[in-house]
């Protein structure tokens, strides 16, 4: 697991994508920062964070389409798939190594509440735990876009399934209260949405119950990656 | 060192392998032989644990892959049909990647990669984007990734394709070399290069062996016939009146006989009577007072062999199917591009 999280890190920078990823990143979240906190002279960064949340979920999928379809395509799964490695190893490997790149990411945004402490009280524990609660919620982006990348070998349609599957979520997040009232309904698109499960940790409050949601939903799209790969074998 | 018991592995209605048996002994360079779309890559897919068959097994060492799919992987270097290779990568940089991936223990990591690099000559182009490398040090480059780890078993996936004839030999000659301490599967469909460097052959089409033997004992078990070209300074009639005086010859065939002077002809004869026949001819002619411009004799080459034995189970197929019915014209039409693959 340890050389291929090492050698995806490595492509990642080796080629444009780490770099395209890095530079939108941060870019739109330097932009937000700069609307939300400094012109309104905000210390919450609150809305900073809800509003690159949303904003991740169209960045996500151009370091998830690369993963296996890329693989499939140069046919250097062969190398992998005959490697005394498991396939559970692999993916890990490459879902770690999508994380390790979101982390710097999100590492260079911590100039912003660094920046913001010179000029007034800034409560640490709520960044922390939003920090700590974005990284949750790009887990289950980024397992949604490895499973849609196994599916395929070709990254386009791979980052497109990806794009599908986070604008239904989208529109059914928006569409839970109004459209559908249905009490029953209502409570199953909670769980189906990984974006309303984040609020508790922009304020601050690390619940047990969105994290739990937030490995389960990783869990199991890592698990049907992993059977996907195995079951291309058989036929 | 290798046995695989009616391995058969099915796409949909394909059989891309139809119950295939055969062992390979410890040290042994085995040949893998057949037209494209043959089933050799599929086998060594199997073999190398890439893809699972639909029946059937593979020991490596005793142990099913299936089993114990780390221990027998970790004793198998493969080589596949396109090698593996990441192109932004660095060739050293690649090379390091395989040693931690495949979790080889050697001594000295660097020594060891440094020696597989000398080993298929690749040491000065260690330090170039694997994008920008020709076809032939690609080919290499692969080579080198299955050689990491010193395997006991090297599977080989038309490993000359695409090279020049300079690398071919050197690449060939490598193998040879690899073949003292290794047990060597290698496919191809260059028969010439089966003949090189293996010792044994397994011919394979349509999912099917068709043959396996030693090479020398194919090409002898064809020449059961052997054939003599010969070539006279004199017109065809006359020189075939001189040529059927002569004994035991099977049949004569008439190559060319345009002009007056020179004519052509094929013989055909059992190989104990070849020394008398070809001494008789010449006598003969020479009392007619016949020059003779060539006398050749051909042998049955593998190449023959594989040919013949392709064509069989080709023309088996398409009488079968003709029989059937209309339905079936896929089928056919299958067989036929596949004739003209050969």
């Amino acid at each position: 697991m340890k050389a291929i999280f090492k050698r995806e890190l490595n492509a990642y920078f080796n080629s444009m994508l780490g770099y395209i990823f890095l530079a939108l990143f941060l870019v739109i979240s330097a932009v937000l920062f700069f609307t939300y906190n400094i012109l309104n002279g905000e210390m919450n960064m609150n809305m900073f964070f809800q509003s690159i949340l949303t904003f991740s979920l169209f960045v996500i999928p151009i370091i998830t389409m690369r993963l296996f379809a890329e693989e499939r395509h140069q046919k250097t799964d062969q190398l992998l798939l005959t490697s005394p490695v498991s396939v559970t190893s692999i993916v890990l490997g490459k879902f770690f190594a999508a994380m390790g790149v979101i982390s710097i990411a999100l590492l260079i945004t911590a100039i912003f509440p660094f920046v913001e402490s010179f000029y007034g009280k800034l409560s640490i524990a709520e960044i922390i735990s939003a920090y700590i609660g974005f990284l949750f919620f790009a887990g289950s982006i980024v397992s949604i876009g490895c499973f849609m990348s196994s599916l395929t070998d070709s990254q386009i349609i791979a980052a497109i399934t990806t794009y599908g599957v986070i604008l239904v979520m989208l529109f059914l997040g928006f569409m839970v209260g109004n459209t559908i009232t249905n009490d029953i309904a209502v409570k199953i698109l909670d769980y189906l949405i990984p974006l309303n499960k984040f609020s508790d940790f922009a304020y601050g409050i690390l619940n047990i119950e969105p994290i739990v949601y937030y490995l389960s939903v990783m869990a199991v799209l890592l698990f049907a990656t992993v059977s996907k790969i195995e079951s291309r074998r058989w036929r | 060192m290798i046995e695989i018991c009616n391995l058969t592995k099915s796409y949909g209605d394909k059989l891309a392998l139809d119950h295939v048996s055969f062992t390979v002994e410890k040290g042994e360079v085995v040949g893998f032989l057949g037209p494209n779309g043959a089933g050799k890559s599929t086998a060594m897919n199997i073999i190398t644990g890439y893809i699972s068959a639909t029946d059937g097994y593979v020991k490596i060492d005793g142990d099913d892959i299936l089993e114990k799919p780390y221990d027998v992987k970790r004793k198998i270097g493969y080589l596949p049909e396109l090698p593996p290779l990441y192109s932004n990568m660095l060739v050293k940089e690649y090379l390091d990647f395989v040693y931690d991936l495949k979790q080889i223990k050697t001594d000295n990591k660097e020594k060891h990669i440094q020696s597989v690099m000398d080993k298929v000559k690749i040491t000065d182009v260690q330090n170039r984007r694997i994008a920008n490398l020709s076809k032939g040090y690609k080919q290499r480059v692969g080579l080198a990734q299955a050689l990491l780890g010193d395997p006991q078993v090297l599977i080989l996936d038309e490993p000359t394709v695409g090279l020049d004839p300079q690398q071919i030999i050197e690449i060939r000659d490598v193998i040879k070399q690899l073949g003292e301490k290794h047990t060597v599967i290698l496919s191809s469909h260059i028969l010439t290069e089966i003949s090189a460097v293996c010792e044994r052959v397994i011919i394979i089409n349509k999912g099917k062996i068709v043959a396996q033997d030693s090479t020398k004992n194919l090409e002898q078990s064809m020449s059961e016939e052997i054939q003599i070209e010969i070539k006279v300074a004199a017109n065809a009639q006359t020189a075939l009146d001189t040529l059927s005086s002569v004994e035991n010859i099977e049949s004569i065939e008439t190559v060319s006989s345009d002009s007056d002077t020179e004519s052509e002809f094929l013989l055909k004869v059992k190989p104990e009577f070849e020394a008398d026949v070809t001494k008789n001819i010449s006598v003969s002619l020479a009392q007619n007072q016949t020059p003779i411009l060539k006398l050749d004799k051909k042998m049955a080459t593998l190449e023959d062999a594989f040919l013949k034995l392709v064509n069989v189970e080709n023309q088996d197929e398409t009488d079968a199917t003709d029989e059937t019915n209309a339905t079936q014209k896929d089928d056919n039409k299958e067989d036929s591009d596949n004739e003209s693959n050969i």
